[in-house]
């Protein structure tokens, strides 16, 4: 297969404080800048620059035929997307909910996850489908579901699920440069509430090493989660050192695939409690995996119950009131780690 | 006589048509007798859609498939042996045992592969040939699907794509008349009425009797240079289903139980470009037996060839071996 070679990047860097949605921007138009292979393609990501802003202006700066608007066929797009990648280019699909991915799933599991194996190596689909999930922006139930979990159990997708900006620009910027396909899981919760310092003259480092990182060390508990929840088990670990003193250490895993089940084992080592939370639906979720896994591994080391935290078995409701009901709060989450904590 | 009917060219179509064929009737036995395993879709009746179309292709040209479709791989270039050895499930095999039937992939053929999910492919190969496009190849793309695919959406949105970014593919619908069970008349009326359709859409369309290759080739000759000046075509041919859905599909229950052989002998391919050129008929004789002696000896070649290993069963389901394992 031909390749395109990469060419020198006309972007200035900065040192920039970014918000979430705008570290996506930024991750995308650098790999745009970067590699002529690397094309947008989305619903309403060109002149519009997607629904939340994380495509503004790159059809301006890099064209139409970079960046762009697709008919609301998210199959054929998907599938367009797998066929382009095995011609040699690399694709960023965005999905403009993650609950709109149902209808190209067949062409990620089926086609993308598989084409690698199943023609013994001789295809590579480096694809990233970005998509943003959650709740917490009242789009009711057919926009707020956090579906990673289905990704996570296909074999050979690898699953981002970034919780704050820096993350997101360095792993997007990997997921693009990487061969194979990636499910990008944005937090659209977070687009416009998380932000922090980008340096975007640090080049993404390759091979990507997908690891799990330590946001907060404590000694009595573990709290793996990942996403959006990162930052609700941070404030509930905040107040729970403050009113009760309990030491949460909480893992954000960043990807869900691979799995850093390293650093999950290190940790349980040190606190020998665990606790998973996570947006997803609980039951079935990828918090039953690490529960598993660590109780299968680690069962020496644990000193009580391993807690699962998702959300109810019900669809994301409209009403603040009953979408309170159905996703971890961080009342819930303090309520349920101060319980382990006590065991 | 044009320039596309000349002797030559229908010695090189008649023997793309009988290798497919004896391949199919090859394995067939080898199923019957118990040497292969799984189902297999035979494409038997159908040479003339695949030999007519990749006959007028390049090397470098990228084709999707569908799980009925090793005639198309055998007419883009896999070979005999590495297409037996993947039904053989061995590590020689063009897809090294990990696909079978439904899933050979050859890209240095230019085989992107089959997709065994109707209408799969499809997008494959707009895509593929309008990447190539991006990147200055000057390729163009072609997929095979059957009519059942025009029952899924990706039909359409693929069509709508292509048409809207002006992708180089020649989509090729096989109407052989029925969707497994389902007959293609009762769901979209007679033959021809997919091309109208498509037509519809403002994409370049034809249909053309798939009994007769020459006329595959012709059609198809003319679709893929307007395909290579950058605009997607669609191309329906007629065809028949000679066999069951699959291997062991009891399809007396859905049709009359000779109604694939009665077609066959009517529309045969093969035996008709044999009558439409009786000068050629020694030439003919010869090529059979050529091909018979090239299934008899990749058969013993490639049957003897390396068996997969199981500690090799998850290499490269992703392209660095992450190190995470289910222990």
């Amino acid at each position: 297969m031909h390749f395109v070679t990469y060419t020198q990047s006309t972007l200035v860097y900065v040192m920039t404080e970014l918000k979430y949605a705008e570290a996506v921007r930024a991750a995308l138009r650098a790999e745009l800048a970067t590699d002529e292979r690397v094309v947008v393609l989305g619903q309403e990501v060109g002149a519009l620059g997607g629904v939340f802003t994380t495509t503004k202006g790159l059809q301006r700066e890099f064209g139409p035929e970079r960046v762009l608007d697709t008919p609301i066929s998210e199959a054929a797009i998907a599938g367009w997307a797998v066929g382009a990648a095995m011609a040699g280019m690399r694709p960023v699909v965005e999905i403009m909910f993650m609950d709109f991915v149902m209808l190209a799933m067949d062409q990620i599991v089926n086609g993308a996850a598989k084409l690698r194996y199943m023609s013994n190596g001789q295809l590579s689909v480096p694809l990233v489908v970005r998509m943003p999930a959650g709740a917490g922006t009242r789009h009711g139930p057919q926009h707020s579901q956090q579906l990673e979990s289905w990704f996570a159990h296909v074999p050979g997708l690898i699953v981002a699920m970034p919780s704050r900006a820096v993350d997101v620009y360095t792993m997007l910027r990997q997921a693009i440069r990487s061969d194979d396909p990636v499910v990008f899981v944005e937090s659209k919760y977070l687009y416009f509430r998380e932000s922090g310092e980008i340096d975007e003259s640090v080049l993404p480092e390759l091979p990507v090493t997908q690891t799990a990182r330590v946001v907060r060390e404590g000694t009595d508990l573990t709290v793996v989660t990942a996403g959006r929840m990162v930052q609700r088990v941070v404030e509930a670990a905040r107040d729970l050192h403050e009113s009760d003193g309990i030491a949460c250490e909480i893992i954000d895993l960043r990807y869900l695939w691979p799995l850093d089940t390293g650093a999950i084992a290190r940790s349980v080592a040190r606190t020998s409690k665990l606790a998973v939370v996570h947006e997803a639906v609980q039951t079935f979720g990828w918090g039953g995996e690490i529960a598993s896994w660590v109780a299968e591994y680690c069962l020496a080391d644990l000193d009580g119950p391993i807690v699962r935290i998702g959300s109810q078995r019900a669809p994301v409701p409209f009403a603040e009131v009953l979408e309170n009901a159905v996703v971890p709060t961080e009342a819930l989450i303090k309520e349920k780690l101060r319980e382990l904590a006590t065991y | 006589m044009s320039e596309l009917d000349t002797a030559g060219n229908g010695l090189r179509l008649y023997r793309s048509m009988v290798i497919i064929r004896e391949v199919e009737l090859h394995i067939e036995r080898l199923h019957r007798a118990g040497r292969m395993a799984g189902s297999f879709h035979s494409s038997v009746g159908q040479e003339a859609a695949a030999v007519g179309v990749c006959e007028v292709l390049r090397p470098d040209d990228l084709v999707s498939s569908t799980h009925r479709g090793h005639g198309h791989a055998l007419a883009k270039g896999v070979t005999v042996g590495g297409l037996l050895a993947e039904l053989f499930g061995l590590a020689n095999g063009v897809s090294g045992g990990r696909g079978g039937s439904m899933h050979l992939h050859h890209p240095d053929s230019g085989f992107l592969g089959q997709n065994a999910i109707v209408a799969g492919g499809m997008p494959w190969a707009a895509g593929a040939a309008w990447g190539a496009r991006q990147q200055g190849r000057d390729i163009i793309g072609v997929s095979f699907f059957g009519d059942g695919a025009a029952s899924q959406g990706l039909f359409y949105e693929t069509l709508r794509l292509a048409k809207l970014w002006n992708s180089p593919c020649l989509f090729v619908c096989e109407n052989n008349g029925l969707a497994h069970s389902m007959p293609a008349e009762r769901l979209f009326g007679d033959p021809g009425t997919h091309c109208r359709l498509v037509a519809e859409h403002g994409i370049k369309a034809e249909v053309v009797d798939g009994s007769d290759v020459l006329s595959v080739y012709k059609v198809a000759h003319s679709l893929v240079g307007y395909v290579r000046t950058g605009y997607p075509a669609f191309l329906e041919v007629t065809v028949g289903r000679a066999r069951a859905h699959s291997l062991n599909d009891p399809e007396y229950e859905y049709r009359d139980r000779d109604s694939g052989k009665n077609w066959l002998e009517e529309n045969d391919p093969i035996s008709s470009l044999r009558k439409g050129l009786p000068d050629l008929s020694e030439e003919f004789d010869q090529i059979d037996l050529e091909v018979s002696t090239l299934i008899s000896h990749e058969t013993t070649r490639v049957e003897s060839g390396d068996i997969n290993q199981a500690n090799d069963a998850l290499r490269d389901v992703y392209t660095v071996d992450s190190g995470v394992r289910n222990d």
